[in-house]
């Protein structure tokens, strides 16, 4: 097929070019890498053509920046500040008009020059408008608000033809070809044979071209619109359908119990806990099975009472690899283990008992990355502000919404446990606006006046750690830092209520409330459930339709749709951090079918760490890790915007993920 | 950025008649397809369609022609096909069906900014023969609303434009930026800038077959 490259613009000729250096004495260039082309090579020519045309003059460039997406008002307006051209008086640009007419008002003051023309972008045509989609085909749409092509057969008369002539040819065409351009065919002699071909008239009466219909104001207000939306809370980000009014009605409900369990003795960062349990050995509900190895690790406990079966690998959900897993045949009894006992006098226990009891009871992160709490309680740097996240930002999920509308007094009295452990001056609880129940439960609390719940707008990932801080606090986590360093500690709504039941109810870590939703399901909801359940038991509850054809025709995401982990092996388990399970039929085309990068850019624009995604595929392809750490891979949080508007499909999240490991690998030595 | 909205309802429902397959882009995610009203049509029609594949970036033909593919027979049992996505989404179908009656849900409208990445409050026509040197870095071609190249019309009143009060007048914006850097006198100097059409079809971007 035939592909444009859509490089926007393009040195002018030498003689302009050496008339503009003849007026300045000092110049300084700002270059854009340019956009919807085939992403191939990183440098781009026109400043090496630029030099070689300058001969001599070329003493008279200062410096010279190069920019990915100059036109990204945000990053480039960073950049801007970033550089040190204070001394500068002009500045050549090479980029297409856009980028040039927006250096001009960023630096205000300075003579700003271009160096380019751009290219016109009529693609298949003469006439003087179209915009291509997020492609480099040969089609245009020129915009024009009032579309004709139902009555052209799906061939644009304003677009293709050079006159833009609405209601038939202008008769000057010869042999099929435009008498504007010969290289063009005639659009309606296009159009005519396409109409004939599917026994089709020529339009008989057509309506006016209305060239107010998209008004200015309109135009204005809609750009201005979703510059905002774009820009709310946090650079980046997307809105993608929340799907939450599927789960966010249903009350929790226990999910029946496993026959068996697979219990993880992975379930937190850090070391995985050893087996304290041999095959056969008896268990009670809430028996410590596994204890905690090292400093960032995490005791592990019998959800459920019986016999130990055996103590083997198991695909783990979330590391995808074999991981040991202590294997537990439910006796069907639920006999309580006799540590399972609250906590008494809890006015006058300490704080270092408290941290203690955490651990003893393997409490950790519910969020997803399953960070071990006692630690993240015990912070080596002062913190003055608690975040307590209920914002649940990933669509479908919204058993934190129900934790939330459900629990609110154990929530509170769970913040109050943290607040003594941290002595934590404020406390902020962050929640979506899409979950109005929640905020109106948690702001009717009866709470101390250091308790204020937030609502806020809602975009994804407005989840994430550092986003949350950002727009709650106004405080800029640093590259590769934690909240911690700008003095606050993010907790889980679910952890909160967990530290909640392990302290008022002596409940180790063995339940926690996930979401069940998706596609196909007979079953949908919020389910109280066992960790180590099968994923297999979800799917027979849950899945309505032929369980044979179930991975063929189906995907399930131990998470959201967005930041879930897909699921191959079914004889996985739920583990602490499983906030949920997402069942999706598969997308038409697979992700082994994806596409060359076009260099759309749509990926940096909703990265809301301000990455360019784009050159880990790129460098990732290539095998060159090195150069894509260059691009501050370890800064990603992974929450997979990139991943999700990939205009070619490109699997992002895999080559990030290679980058982190090559990273860490290379940090380690 | 091209944007989408919905046809007037009446017309769309006339398509129902062909028993259409549907094609839904929700595409660059974010054209503010109101995906759900479509679904609502679609929901009150569900027995006069085929079919219905909820798709994105339509406009990528390689993509296109394996959707089609995957709903070959639905198509086939149709007697057209109805494409809710930008007009380059139509026009692909279109080229890809031939034999089809392909017909479009939506009308298109552009965002400020494009054809650069991101909505911003600048456009570029893509002229050919940038003036950007001439006018402190102000386009006068996209924001003068008549596009002259040798100065302002006069008719701006308090430095809006006559044509849309609710515009600035694009040269006194570029007589001001000009005054800023004290570059004024090249409005005097230079001489009038005629543009020049042709280049729109000898300097055309190259296509790779």
């Amino acid at each position: 097929m035939s592909e444009i490259d859509y490089t926007k613009y393009r040195l002018k000729p030498e003689s302009e070019i050496r008339e503009t250096f003849k007026e300045v004495s000092s110049i300084f260039i700002i270059s854009c890498k340019k956009c919807y082309k085939e992403f191939e090579i990183e440098a781009e020519p026109e400043y090496d053509k630029l030099l070689e045309l300058l001969g001599e003059e070329r003493s008279k460039i200062s410096g010279c920046a190069e920019f990915d997406f100059l036109c990204n008002s945000y990053l480039t307006k960073k950049k801007l500040t970033d550089l040190d051209i204070s001394n500068v008086e002009t500045i050549g640009v090479i980029s297409c008009g856009i980028g040039v007419q927006f250096v001009a008002q960023e630096l205000e003051g300075k003579r700003v020059l271009t160096l380019c023309d751009s290219v016109p972008q009529s693609g298949n045509a003469t006439s003087v408008t179209g915009y291509h989609g997020i492609s480099l085909g040969l089609e245009k749409c020129a915009g024009c608000g009032q579309c004709y092509l139902n009555i052209t057969g799906g061939i644009c008369p304003v677009i293709d033809c050079a006159k833009g002539l609405l209601n038939g040819p202008c008769g000057g065409a010869k042999n099929g070809k435009c008498e504007v351009d010969p290289q063009v065919d005639c659009a309606w002699e296009k159009i005519y044979l396409r109409l004939k071909g599917q026994g089709r008239n020529l339009p008989g009466e057509v309506k006016l071209r209305d060239y107010g219909k998209f008004k200015v104001d309109e135009r204005n207000r809609i750009s201005l619109f979703t510059q905002t939306r774009r820009m709310q809370n946090f650079y980046g980000g997307l809105y993608p359908l929340e799907r939450k009014e599927e789960t966010e009605n249903l009350s929790i409900e226990a999910f029946p119990e496993p026959e068996h369990v697979v219990v993880f003795l992975s379930q937190h960062t850090g070391s995985p806990a050893h087996s304290l349990v041999k095959p056969g050995s008896m268990v009670k509900m809430g028996q410590k099975i596994g204890e905690s190895s090292g400093l960032i690790s995490a005791s592990i406990h019998a959800s459920i009472s019986g016999k130990v079966l055996s103590i083997e690998e198991r695909i783990h959900p979330s590391l995808l690899k074999p991981s040991l897993a202590i294997i537990i045949e439910n006796d069907g009894l639920n006999s309580v283990d006799s540590s399972v006992e609250p906590v008494s006098d809890l006015e006058n226990v300490s704080k270092e008992s408290l941290l203690e009891l955490l651990k003893e009871k393997g409490i950790v992160g519910l969020g997803g990355a399953m960070f071990p709490t006692h630690v993240k309680l015990c912070p080596p740097k002062p913190v003055d502000t608690l975040v307590v996240n209920g914002c649940e930002c990933e669509p479908y999920l919204s058993a934190d919404n129900r934790v939330m509308i459900e629990h609110p007094d154990s929530i509170l009295k769970g913040i109050k446990i943290v607040q003594k452990i941290l002595e934590a001056k404020n406390i902020i609880i962050g929640v979506e606006e899409n979950k109005s129940g929640a905020i109106g439960k948690l702001k009717g609390l009866d709470s101390s006046p250091d308790v204020t719940v937030a609502s806020l707008k809602t975009k994804y990932p407005q989840g994430a750690e550092k986003m949350l801080v950002k727009k709650l606090l106004d405080r800029q986590v640093p590259e590769g830092g934690l909240p911690l360093d700008v003095g606050v500690v993010v907790l889980n709504v679910s952890t909160i209520l967990a530290i909640y039941q392990a302290i008022y109810e002596g409940l180790p870590l063995i339940q926690r409330v996930i979401t069940i939703s998706g596609e196909g399901l007979k079953r949908k909801g919020n389910f109280l459930i066992r960790i180590g359940t099968p994923i297999e038991d979800i799917i027979d509850l849950c899945f309505d339709g032929n369980r044979e054809k179930f991975l063929e025709e189906y995907q399930i995401k131990m998470g959201g749709p967005m930041m879930g982990i897909l699921q191959e092996d079914l004889n996985s388990a739920v583990i602490k951090g499983t906030t949920g399970f997402t069942i999706l039929r598969k997308y038409p085309v697979e992700v082994s079918e994806e596409r060359e990068c076009i260099k759309c850019g749509r990926c940096v624009e909703v990265c809301p760490m301000e990455l360019y995604p784009l050159y880990y595929a790129y460098y990732g392809k290539k095998e060159m890790w090195e150069e894509a750490l260059k691009y501050n891979v370890e800064n990603c949080i992974e929450c997979g915007c990139c991943d999700y508007i990939c205009s070619s499909k490109i699997n992002l999240l895999s080559f990030i993920k290679k980058a982190k490991r090559y990273a860490y690998n290379k940090a380690k030595g | 950025m091209l944007i989408t909205k919905l046809k007037d309802r009446e017309e769309i429902i006339s398509f129902f008649d062909l028993r259409p397959f549907v094609f839904k882009c929700f595409g660059c995610k974010e054209v503010y397809f109101p995906e759900e009203e479509v679904d609502r049509l679609i929901e009150d029609n569900r027995n006069k369609i085929t079919g219905i594949a909820r798709v994105d970036y339509l406009c990528r033909e390689e993509f296109s022609k394996v959707y089609i593919e995957k709903v070959s027979l639905e198509i086939e049992r149709s007697g057209g096909v109805v494409v809710f996505s930008c007009g380059v989404g139509v026009q692909v179908i279109a080229k890809l069906l031939e034999e089809k009656k392909v017909l479009a849900g939506c009308d298109t409208y552009y965002l400020n900014g494009f054809q650069g990445l991101s909505v911003q409050d600048f456009n570029c026509q893509q002229c050919g023969e940038c003036y950007l040197n001439y006018t402190g870095g102000i386009c006068p071609i996209t924001a003068c609303s008549k596009g002259l190249l040798n100065g302002p019309c006069g008719g701006a009143k308090n430095g809006k434009c006559e044509v849309n009060p609710e515009m600035d007048c694009g040269w006194e914006l570029i007589y001001k930026r000009l005054k800023k850097i004290g570059k004024e006198e090249i409005l005097k100097k230079k001489k009038v800038l005629v543009r020049d059409y042709r280049r729109i079809i000898t300097e055309k971007p190259v296509v790779k077959e």
